[in-house]
């Protein structure tokens, strides 16, 4: 007993975040990416298709600066060159954006979907690899644009049928910017940055010095849309910190204007984990699912000053637990000798067909335990009755 | 993997709980009784708010709820929040109760004798693995931890290691057993601390109770 289940072990145990994925699931998937990057497709994103390894030195550019420690490294033995496993695809689409398609015309719009990898699981999630479906909109800074890429992020997942939908609003250069205004010793400036990203507001009273007070009101400023905005009028900023807010309080007019029923709320201070944005951010919740659908933001591709994109990102292992399980596989049996030509009809119409491949004595029997539904009989598809073993 | 429709909060067991009761009373939560019986078996209670549940676990598990979003809410210790400084978990109200420190301790005869300036690499009993090495990374040192979950103040004596890093509330129990405080690593109280989702998700409910611990804290 001992020795079967070494053997078993040997032969199916994969390294800790790696999984299989098996019938019904993997088509589940399969079906979800396909919904979600057509309703992306139907909105004029062009789907392009990056390797899964690449150089890392343009892996970790820009965007892919903060995947950093999370890449898979290797050598490459024909150029003696390190290349990394792509953590998040981004940042490669970033790339095409900026070399191969420089010269289209902009906006550009691209989408995309395909599998990541990573050195350390999330901590949410214990998968490594994981799969990805994003859209990139790159050279429009305009509010219109971050307004677009959250439209299109929740209608496709709305596509999908993901249902409760929310989405937070973030800035993440509003505390930097904020945070410029003061001096402070740096052991105060992390110890304040720390505080600031765990909302602990008698910490930012404590630490903030002259800026405390701005702080405080931002940190009080996070919730539903319509209280924070007001919260968010009559705070006295730096310039370049009220740009931002106004580019918020934009986004969120046009986003709400085109979604009424969506449920938006904002989070002027949240920094961790946006870093690499420039300009407004998102991520996408869906009541009843702990954690996040997907998220997006400005950001400014590969280190090049002159262009600026948005884009979001859905991770497909937490939509795929927003949706309900799927219904169970309608497939007919056609027992041996059942000529293929004639159940040709069946699959055309979308049906699917399992061909017995040799005579039995009960072939109602025979159908259930290949998982059918129905069997065929006399040129008709007849369902099975309620199944009388207990699989 | 779904929410629960309930938001629910986790209390840690044992010297915190004692001390955050008069907090619950004054921010209008009131558990049922058998919460209150140290014998029951019992690990989720109602409240009188039907949208409430709560939690017992232990102190170091409050922070792993909260960060899967099986608690939506939690008082922790901030010495757990710093162990497990976890993306998914915001800390908005110092309860200001459960007062002690983290410290790194030694035999007395140790801290008087070594030259921190010359550590290249500690061998270090404690509980908070991640918080000891993080520590004496930034000052340059590796530190090898020796994960124990309690009576770390027996280890240098029994010559399991030199160090430990520990909770220091009076500072008796390191005194009783020959050691001295070397280096405070940090102030440590009890935390009102929520899941980032269920913050996005839920933000009416979570806001009120965040504002009604708040209100409990400062009265008191």
């Amino acid at each position: 007993m001992s020795d079967t289940l070494t053997e078993l072990g040997r032969r199916a145990l994969l390294p800790a975040g790696l999984r299989d994925i098996l019938p019904p699931s993997a088509g589940n998937e399969a079906r979800l990416i396909e919904l979600l990057v057509a309703r992306t497709v139907a909105h004029g994103y062009e789907r392009v298709k990056p390797p899964l390894i690449e150089f890392e030195t343009s892996l970790l550019e820009g965007p892919g600066a903060a995947t950093s420690d999370r890449v898979f490294r290797l050598m490459d033995p024909m150029s003696q060159r390190m290349m990394g496993v792509r953590a998040d695809m981004t940042v490669q689409v970033a790339r095409i954006a900026s070399t191969r398609l420089k010269n289209a015309p902009r906006p550009l719009r691209l989408c995309y979907s395909g599998e990541v990898l990573r050195t350390v699981a999330d901590q949410l999630n214990p998968e490594r690899e994981m799969v990805q479906v994003g859209a990139e909109l790159i050279g429009s800074a305009t509010a219109e644009a971050d307004a677009e890429i959250i439209l299109v992020g929740i209608e496709t997942l709305r596509s999908a049928g993901v249902k409760g939908l929310s989405v937070d609003l973030m800035v993440p250069p509003l505390v930097p910017a904020v945070l410029a205004e003061v001096v402070l010793p740096s052991s105060d400036l992390a110890r304040l940055r720390a505080a600031i990203d765990r909302k602990d507001i008698a910490a930012v009273e404590a630490l903030g010095g002259a800026v405390a007070p701005v702080l405080t009101r931002l940190l009080a400023a996070t919730g539903p849309k319509d209280a924070a905005l007001s919260a968010l009028a009559g705070i006295d900023l730096p310039d370049d910190a009220r740009a931002a807010l106004d580019r918020l309080t934009h986004v969120v007019d046009l986003v709400a204007a085109a979604e009424p029923e969506l449920a938006i709320t904002l989070d002027p201070v949240e920094n961790r984990g946006f870093e690499y944005h420039t300009g407004i951010a998102f991520s996408l919740f869906a009541r009843g699912v702990r954690g996040e659908m997907g998220r997006g933001g400005r950001y400014r591709p590969n280190g090049d000053p002159t262009e600026t994109a948005t884009g979001f990102t859905l991770y497909m292992e937490m939509v795929l637990q927003a949706l309900p399980a799927p219904a169970k596989r309608e497939a007919v049996y056609a027992p041996y000798g059942t000529p293929r030509e004639s159940t040709a009809a069946l699959r055309a119409a979308g049906r699917v067909t399992v061909q017995g491949l040799e005579p039995v004595n009960d072939i109602d029997a025979e159908a259930r335990r290949q998982r059918c539904t129905s069997v065929w009989r006399d040129g008709k598809v007849i369902a099975l009755g309620a199944s009388e073993d207990k699989r | 993997m779904t929410a629960n429709e309930k938001l629910v909060l986790a209390l840690p067991k044992g010297r915190i709980l004692k001390a955050i009761m008069p907090l619950l009373t004054r921010a209008g939560i009131q558990p049922e009784d058998a919460f209150f019986d140290e014998d029951s078996r019992q690990l989720q209670f109602a409240t009188h708010d039907p949208e409430l549940d709560i939690i017992r676990v232990r102190s170091f598990d409050t922070a792993t709820f909260l960060a899967f979003g099986a608690a939506h809410l939690a008082v922790s210790g901030s010495d757990v929040l710093m162990e497990f400084d976890h993306p998914e978990i915001y800390a908005p109200v110092n309860l200001d109760v459960g007062h002690c420190h983290l410290a790194v301790a030694a035999p007395a005869d140790v801290a008087r004798s070594e030259d921190p300036q010359r550590w290249s690499h500690l061998r270090v009993a404690t509980k908070y693995p991640n918080i000891t090495r993080r520590y004496f990374a930034a000052r340059g040192v590796q530190a090898e931890c020796i994960k124990l979950n309690g009576a770390l103040e027996l280890a240098p004596n029994l010559g399991l290691c030199r160090r430990i890093v520990d909770l220091v509330q009076t500072g008796s129990t390191l005194k009783a057993n020959g050691l001295v405080e070397i280096d405070r690593i940090a102030e440590v109280s009890a935390r009102l601390a929520v899941n980032r989702t269920a913050l996005k998700t839920r933000p009416e409910p979570v806001n009120d109770l965040i504002g009604r611990f708040r209100e409990a804290a400062r009265a008191a």
